[in-house]
């Protein structure tokens, strides 16, 4: 049974429990200059109380995208990922994977759970490829696309 | 059971075989000597027996003597004969044991006693007719009728026929006798050469078992140390309770044990590889942190920066740089063993020219000489050659830089080296070049850490192979290196 859901598509789920990651998503944000609503969990099981609502009371509206981190402590990101689309309410956020791994392994589990995009976080520095760089080009692309689009249900 | 048990039981048996045939050979040499002192008893009858008819022939003859002359010298022979035939007779009882003889014997004596009584009635009347010639009638008619008819023909036939037959049953028995000896000499003969062969083989046959037993045992210990010092702890198989087990269960707890530390060993080991993998990796985040946030301080504070603070802020990322470069070595140095390389059809003619292709620049004068193809672990070879080559494009000026690979088989082994024109290595940093994180330039340069020499160190003696250098100050360096062949 389908259920009208209202999402916005200016709001934004960041789940990550590293505060730099953090910092590097906001700043690749705000270069977008568009408005947006950002939302942070430190881990799986804070982002589903907040999209659940701890007291029974879901979020309202739900965001449109969540940028998951893979590797955190209490409930990593594989694992928030098959809760989430075992939720028939929660099952069709777009779900962007920000990981470390760039294993064909991890890569082809998160494929069968159906993620819209990866982002591989590098973790080698060269002189002329700067980090950030590919944050802003990941954000520019992705995400910039879904800000721009009109609120809609789903 | 015990192997001295086994080898005492052998020898009993071999003792007791022995035994057997003394006592044998006892039974039969009493035999032979039983034989022996018969037929010396026999031949003691016979000459008695001889002795005997000869004193009978002479009391006859003195008797016949004494009837025609008349001459009592002549009767000497008879009265001694009287005496000696008794005692010759009872001789003859005590050495015969034959009852036929004995009773022989008897007859003997009891003819001879009636011969006697005749003999001595005519003497007295032969000696009465010479006294006195009346009494010769009587003397004649005694002699015709008594004498010639009675004494003489038939007692002293029997007499002779009876020492006769006596003889002959003697002889017959002596013979009987004889043969038996002959028999159990020969038997003698026959049953201590079988015992000797019997004993000679028994002897054999327990050395030889005893011999097969110990030597299968303990070639199958040898094999199984020789196992162990090839590295493969196996277990040999013995299910004996003796002094040999005690050989074979210590060799197999030895091997147990080895297996167990060597397994230990390799366990900590790869912790170890494991925890330098996991640290540098982890090191690698807060790198990244520090770097991330002097972009960002770069980025806000853009035109407020001071000359002398940009200095310091650009100094950060190199500094930055170099530790990603220790902790990407480390992790390199780490995954040598971590990751199991895979063997593939190598030819290192066309390893070493891609090598060179990517490494050494234009300037250089690269050559090789003649290389081998190998089934091997290629990707390991090609780091060991790249970080070699790039060793010596690094410590080589490029104007005249020369550098040279070459190759020598050794045994099971390829000697490959390669070898350059460059600033080459004193004598004192000879060991040290190949420890990580050594490096003999200044801690600023960026393009050493100190890991590629200790990296290709590891990669050949995890391979059993050795490596070295041959160099002095200015004068270049060779690298010398071996290389399993499969």
């Amino acid at each position: 049974m389908a259920k009208k859901l209202i999402m916005n598509n200016k709001r934004i789920l960041l789940v990550e429990d590293d505060e730099l990651d953090i910092i590097s998503v906001e700043r690749s944000l705000k270069k977008l200059d568009i408005a947006y609503e950002l939302f942070t969990a430190y881990n799986g099981i804070e982002a589903l109380e907040m999209l659940r609502g701890k007291g029974g009371q879901p979020m309202k509206p739900l965001p449109s995208l969540i940028l998951l981190d893979m590797n955190m402590p209490k409930m990593n990101g594989i694992e928030f990922l098959k809760i989430l689309r075992e939720d028939n309410m929660l099952k069709h956020i777009k779900v962007f994977v920000m990981t470390t791994s760039g294993e064909e392994q991890d890569r082809k589990a998160m494929e069968k759970l159906g993620v819209s995009g990866y982002l591989i976080k590098p973790l080698n520095f060269n002189n002329n490829n700067k980090r950030s760089d590919s944050m802003d080009a990941f954000v520019q692309f992705h995400i910039g696309k879904i800000l721009r689009q009109e609120s809609s249900f789903s | 059971m015990k192997l001295a048990t086994q080898i005492s039981i052998g020898f009993l048996i071999v003792i007791s075989i022995d035994l057997i045939d003394s006592y044998t050979n006892y039974t039969l040499t009493k035999e032979v000597n039983t034989n022996t002192a018969f037929l010396t008893n026999s031949e003691a009858i016979i000459r008695n027996s001889g002795s005997l008819s000869r004193t009978i022939a002479d009391i006859h003859n003195a008797f016949r003597g004494f009837l025609l002359t008349g001459d009592e010298a002549f009767l000497e022979p008879y009265n001694t004969g009287l005496n000696t035939i008794p005692a010759l007779i009872n001789h003859g009882h005590i050495l015969t044991a034959s009852p036929d003889q004995d009773r022989r014997l008897d007859s003997i004596l009891a003819f001879h006693k009636l011969w006697i009584n005749y003999g001595n009635l005519l003497i007295k009347a032969k000696r009465k007719a010479i006294r006195d010639p009346h009494f010769l009638p009587e003397y004649q008619r005694l002699f015709e009728t008594q004498f010639k008819k009675r004494v003489a023909k038939s007692y002293s036939d029997e007499i002779a026929s009876l020492l006769r037959t006596f003889d002959i049953s003697e002889y017959k028995t002596r013979e009987g006798r004889r043969k038996a000896l002959e028999a159990s000499i020969r038997r003698t003969e026959t049953v201590s050469v079988f015992f000797s062969i019997f004993i000679i083989i028994m002897g054999i046959a327990s050395a030889i078992f005893i011999v097969l037993k110990i030597s299968g045992r303990i070639a199958s210990m040898v094999k199984l140390a020789e196992n162990i010092s090839r590295g493969d702890f196996t277990q040999v198989k013995d299910d004996k309770r003796d002094e040999l087990s005690s050989l074979s269960i210590s060799l197999n707890s030895m091997s147990e044990k080895l297996s167990r530390n060597i397994s230990e060993l390799e366990k900590r080991n790869a912790e170890l590889n494991q925890f330098a993998y996991v640290v540098s990796h982890d090191l690698k985040a807060p790198v990244r942190g520090i770097y991330n946030v002097i972009q960002w301080i770069e980025e806000d504070l853009n035109n407020e920066i001071s000359p002398d603070m940009r200095k310091y802020l650009d100094i950060i990322p190199q500094r930055i740089k170099r530790m990603e470069d220790l902790i990407d070595g480390l992790l390199d140095y780490a995954r040598i063993s971590r990751e199991k390389p895979v063997k593939e059809e190598t030819d290192v003619n066309v390893m070493v020219e891609e090598l060179a292709e990517m490494i050494v620049p234009k300037a250089f004068e690269f050559s090789h000489g003649e290389l081998p193809k190998l089934w091997t672990e290629k990707l390991l070879l090609q780091q060991v050659f790249s970080n070699l080559i790039s060793n010596a494009v690094k410590y080589t000026p490029p104007e005249n830089g020369r550098i040279e690979i070459s190759c020598a088989e050794k045994g099971d082994q390829y000697e490959f080296s390669v070898s350059d024109n460059g600033q080459g290595i004193d004598q004192e940093y000879h060991e040290k070049i190949f420890v990580i994180f050594q490096t003999l330039r200044e801690k600023h340069d960026k393009e050493s850490t100190g890991i590629g020499l200790a990296i290709v160190k590891k990669i050949i003696e995890e391979r059993h192979c050795t490596i070295s250098v041959v160099s002095s100050a200015g004068k270049g360096a060779k690298f010398i290196f071996t290389w399993p062949k499969n």
